[in-house]
């Protein structure tokens, strides 16, 4: 029985190292292991050993079919492995079909760079404060220190609407009517949107503007230079020069015009620019006095600055549309670029 | 307004480059738009002087020069100019040479015989058509010099920027004494030194001002025997270097005095004013003036006039009248210098449409002082030029002197509104240089006295003063320093919020952001077909719109989205998904509003993500998603009347009962008028509402312990009966237990009786107390399943 039994295990091992499927593995582990099979039949032949043989035998009976009982496994192991492998191979995809996209809308551009203009100056503690498109002659102008017959009014091609009122021609009406509600210190910016009659490839009727308003006790030019030497480093980067041009406003006194580098030329002069290579972004100063005078506050208690740029404009610094009125067209081939 | 370097060096030493000039002057507040270099296209020609001719050995129509640029040795230059003879001065291109027309002069062999330049004609040059023959140069000009100077081509024109508030420096000595400002050089004006005739002028003329009000100063002098001819060259260069056309030399000196002092003058043909007098004074109603222009105007009351004894001859400080203007035959010319009100000459500028040198001045300010000098000066030049005898004396009326304005100055005041630490003796300085008479207080230290120019009206307070000091200490000197007030505590701001929120939430939709203009067209309240008595169509009008299509103010969104995908479209664009947040117009109020569209087709169009139709769900969805992410829940959606809509297909938006927008598919006649071929759908909210309902509280809910049961109801009712009546029964059934409610499957056809629909739910049982146990959920089931059929006729459907 020792000579069968070993006789068995051998056979198995040397089946087992053809068997390449599940299904033929089965039917070998039936063929050693089943009711019928060989090393079943072999250990029913126990009962007839003596008591010394017995277990002897047994313990080869048991190792035998332990080693087998190993093999198959591994060989199963093995096997499945292998299957699944086979498997995973059938269901390579084509990873270069398109990804399916979870919709996504993009902010219109002008928007997009207000609202950098806008995060920029609420770091600085500027509150924002909105007011109304259609003005009154009294918030547009004359409150600004620019009385009807003030040549400075030709600067400004104003919409006038049928009932006497017009369209702000910039955000500094909002920043009187905040005057008007609020005690100093006002810290604000107003954006949105303001209106000139002018149509062309750098001029569209309806622009928007971000005005800033800083009013304190003690609120010297230096700060004017401070405040917007740090929002232009921040919005055009730290390479960026910059430079304050004495200007005129009717409702600023001293007032400037700020330039940066040219963002095309980085300064060294060309078209864009006018070979100048500076570039203007906005119009500051101090609160002219009269304008306090306005709004009732005194001129000798307390000073401050303000300045406005156009969104328009400082958005195409850096996405140089030849046409800036192709904004306001909402193609969405234009739209989808930002 | 253009000034040159060469005109402004004759009234001020200074010796900036002129790329270092402009920036000097830019940072004084005056920008230089651009430099331009007049002759710089004429580099490298030169004078030459044709010293000898012989022919050309193989040409019959060339010959040979040898021409003299000033060198040792004669350069030989093949010529075929008919005019060219020996001794003839003429411009030479030398080799290198790149001309105005693009011919760069190279050494050539013409016809065997070597040629080392050019001789060239006017043409050639870029100076003028002039191509007969060689340009025929005086011979006192020296030989061998740039042809760029001895034609007084060597000059720098600046191109400059005046703001408003600076008339003064409309001039040659304006900007001068800018540069004064920089360099505190003298200036130097011009030398006037009157030969006048025994003829006194009183005896000749006279000047009445009748409304004093619109003419502070008035003067005139008198110069006899002139002859109008030609101006010299020097006069003609000057004038037309800044682009100032030529006329006569009468009128000529009085454009190139203008320009120099910044002073309008005018010439009358003396013989032509009946009574040989000059009255200042209104217009009368109906009265005419033919100006120079040979235009005629309707003059009313509030213009001021210069008239005769009889009529009009010139519209005060604006343009002189045609009948009474220099010709050809003038002898006598009586020259006018006066001072204007501003505002009257704006206004009536404004109201006839005409714009001139001297009315941009006056209406500016110019400066009454001005007057004298200027008008002495240019008589002078009219005597020297036209050869006329100038009559003794000036008629002066001068109702409007004024004392010399004086201001304090505290020099404290300077650094504290500068932020800056100026010496007073800079400020002192600063101010000197620029005109001011400096005076300090005898009582008060560091206090100023400061006596204001005349040619300076716009400064009249301390401040300008102050302005004055920091544009010439320069703002690139001033410190940079960041602001040490307190921050002021903003109060909330909810419209603003919803604002950001629903924003957002519409551009995770997959919505882009669109921005119109605040105008539309009065039609395009047609085209969405409102009614004639909505309230939508009380628009607010421009009175001077730019264009019909801008010619009132929106009170909807919804054309402008429209238009939106009507261009899209009509640009081949068609999956359309847009929205836009503003304000609209309504008589005395601006509301906020959002409002959106989609049509043609979304998604992809990909493989895996296929273009679909938009359906009314989406919209809904959308808006939907903005009542959500403002924390509202009381709201409901109605079907309503509304002529833009699809009159199946819109709802109205009622949160807390109040109604804040509408959605819906757009009405087919709408989609017609905007030449779209497919649906579209819209909504439109309230911001101001949503904002008034909005909720960002948040409380926090104990996450369930107690496990769900889902259980799905399918039930057969009528095909008209809205999916949400069920559902109030289902929640009102079950109470606390049922959680949610989720309608997922609507069917409709052969599985149903005719007019009559399926809807499928899948309720969700939970308690917060206990497990609920199978037979509390099929009693609570089955209770609902007989209240859906007791209360809707509800089957359920096997």
């Amino acid at each position: 029985m020792k000579t069968e039994l070993e006789a068995i295990q051998a056979e198995a091992l040397e089946a087992l190292k053809d068997v390449n499927s599940l299904d033929t593995l089965e039917s070998l582990r039936i063929a050693y292991f089943g009711r019928k099979g060989k090393l079943t039949d072999v250990m029913k032949g126990m009962g007839q050993l003596s008591n010394e043989e017995r277990p002897i035998i047994g313990k080869l009976g048991n190792e035998v079919r332990a080693a087998l009982t190993e093999a198959f496994e591994a060989a199963k192991n093995a096997l499945e492995s292998q299957q699944q492998e086979q498997q995973l191979e059938a269901e390579s995809i084509d990873i270069t079909l398109p990804g399916r996209k979870p919709a996504y809308g993009k902010a219109h551009p002008v928007m997009q760079t207000l609202e950098r203009i806008e995060a920029i100056f609420m770091q600085m503690g500027f509150q924002v404060v909105t007011g109304p498109e259609v003005e009154t002659e009294h918030y547009n102008f004359d409150a600004l220190n620019t009385p009807s017959d003030h040549p400075a009014r030709d600067l400004h091609d104003t919409f006038y609407l049928t009932d006497g009122h017009l369209l702000r021609t910039h955000n500094s009406p909002v920043q009187i009517r905040a005057m008007e509600n609020q005690k100093p210190p006002v810290r604000i910016i107003v954006p949105g949107k303001a209106y000139r009659v002018d149509y062309d490839v750098s001029h569209t009727p309806m622009f928007h503007q971000v005005e800033g308003l800083l009013v304190d006790r003690h609120v010297p030019f230096s700060e004017l230079k401070g405040v917007l030497v740090s929002f232009a480093r921040q919005m055009f980067g730290d390479q960026t020069q910059m430079r304050f041009r004495p200007h005129f406003f009717p409702f600023t006194e001293p007032s400037a015009e700020m330039d940066i580098s040219c963002t095309v030329c980085l300064g060294k002069g060309c078209r864009s620019c006018g070979h100048t290579g500076w570039i203007e972004i906005l119009g500051a100063g101090a609160v002219d006095p009269e304008v306090f005078r306005a709004v009732n506050y005194d001129p000798e208690e307390v000073t401050g600055f303000a300045f406005g740029m156009g969104v328009e404009r400082i958005a195409n610094l850096q996405f140089r549309i030849p046409d800036i009125r192709t904004f306001y067209e909402n193609d969405l081939r234009f739209l989808h670029q930002f | 307004m253009n000034v040159t370097q060469n005109w402004l060096k004759t009234y001020i030493d200074f010796d900036f480059s002129p790329d270092e000039l402009a920036e000097r002057l830019t940072m004084l507040g005056i920008e230089v738009e651009s430099v331009k270099q007049l002759g710089a296209a004429l580099e490298g020609v030169l004078i030459g002087k044709v010293d000898s001719i012989r022919p050309h050995p193989n040409a019959d129509k060339l010959v040979l020069c040898q021409v003299n640029i000033g060198e040792t040795n004669a350069l030989q230059i093949v010529c075929g100019a008919p005019n060219v003879y020996e001794g003839m001065f003429a411009p030479v291109a030398t080799i290198g040479t790149a001309l105005p027309t693009g011919i760069i002069i190279k050494r050539a062999k013409l016809r065997g015989e070597e040629s080392h330049g050019m001789l060239c004609s006017e043409k050639e040059l870029g100076i003028s058509d002039e191509a007969a023959g060689l340009m025929e140069l005086s011979s006192d000009l020296s030989i061998g010099s740039p042809l760029t100077e001895a034609l007084g081509l060597d000059d720098v024109i600046f191109e400059l920027e005046i703001t408003p508030n600076r008339p003064d420096c409309l001039s040659m000595i304006g900007v001068a004494r800018e540069i004064r400002a920089e360099t505190g050089n003298d200036l130097k004006l011009p030398q006037v030194d009157l030969q006048e005739s025994e003829a006194n002028v009183q005896g000749i003329t006279s000047v009445t001002i009748d409304a004093p009000e619109l003419c502070p100063r008035y003067a005139a002098r008198i110069i006899q025997g002139v002859k109008v001819g030609e101006s010299p060259a020097w006069l003609k260069q000057r004038l037309e270097s800044i682009g100032v056309g030529v006329i006569n030399n009468i009128v000529d000196i009085t454009n190139f005095v203008l320009m120099e002092y910044g002073q309008p003058l005018h010439a009358f043909d003396y013989h032509k004013l009946t009574e040989n007098r000059i009255v200042v004074r209104r217009a009368a109603e109906n009265e005419q003036i033919k100006t120079l222009d040979e235009e005629e105007h309707n003059l009313t009351p509030d213009m001021l006039v210069i008239a005769d004894a009889e009529k009009p001859v010139a519209l005060a400080g604006i343009m002189g009248g045609y009948d009474s203007e220099i010709t050809e035959t003038t002898c006598d010319v009586l020259l006018e210098s006066a001072n204007f009100q501003p505002s009257s000459v704006r206004a009536t500028a404004k109201k006839l449409g005409i714009h001139t040198e001297a009315s941009y001045r006056f209406e500016r300010g110019a400066d009454p002082e001005a007057v004298i000098p200027a008008l002495d000066r240019a008589a002078q030049l009219i005597a020297e030029l036209a050869g006329g005898t100038l009559c003794e004396g000036v008629i002066d009326v001068y109702p409007g002197r004024r004392e010399p304005l004086q201001i304090q100055l505290r020099a404290e005041r300077v650094n504290f509104i500068l932020g800056t630490t100026l010496e007073t003796s800079e400020i002192e300085q600063i101010l000197s240089r620029l005109g001011f008479d400096v005076e300090a207080s005898q009582s008060e230290e560091n206090i100023y006295q400061i006596t204001v120019p005349s040619f300076r009206g716009d400064i009249t307070r301390e401040i300008d003063l102050i302005e004055e000091i920091a544009r010439v200490h320069g703002y690139d000197n001033i410190p940079t320093a960041l602001p040490k007030g307190d921050i002021p505590i903003p109060a909330p701001n909810i419209s603003a919020e919803v604002h950001r929120r629903i924003r957002h939430f519409l551009l995770g939709s997959g919505m882009m952001e669109s921005v119109n203009y605040s105008f539309c067209h009065p039609n395009c309240f047609d085209k969405i077909r409102l009614a004639a008595d909505n309230p939508l169509r009380n628009t607010l009008k421009l009175r001077n719109p730019l264009s019909p299509e801008m010619s009132v103010l929106r009170t909807t969104l919804l054309p402008s989205l429209l238009e939106n995908a009507q261009h899209n479209h009509n640009h081949q664009i068609d999956n359309i998904a847009l929205f836009e947040l503003s304000t609209v117009f309504i008589q005395g109020a601006e509301p906020a509003r959002v409002a959106g569209i989609l049509a043609g087709e979304i998604g992809e169009g990909v493989y895996g993500n296929p273009y679909r139709s938009p359906d009314f769900f989406d919209i809904k969805g959308a808006v939907e998603g903005i009542l959500d992410i403002c924390g509202t829940t009381d709201y409901v959606f109605k079907k309503t009347e509304d002529s833009t809509f699809h009159p199946g297909r819109n709802a109205e938006v009622l949160l807390e009962n109040r109604r804040i927008g509408i959605l819906g598919e757009a009405h087919p006649k709408v989609l017609e008028s905007y030449e779209l071929p497919y649906k579209a759908y819209l909504f439109e909210l309230d911001l101001e509402a949503l904002a008034d309902a909005a909720d960002f509280s948040k409380r926090f809910e104990p996450i369930p312990i107690y496990p769900s049961v889902l259980r799905d109801l399918a039930i057969v009712v009528d095909q008209e009966m809205q999916s949400d009546m069920p559902i109030e029964i289902i929640y009102s059934t079950g109470g606390k237990l049922v959680e949610s409610v989720r309608l997922f499957d609507v069917y409709v056809g052969d599985q149903v009786p005719e007019n009559k629909k399926s809807l499928a739910y899948t309720i969700t049982y939970h308690s917060a107390t206990e497990t609920l146990t199978d037979k509390a959920v099929n009693d609570l089931h089955n209770k609902v399943v007989k209240r859906l059929n007791q209360e809707l006729g509800a089957e359920l459907r096997m």
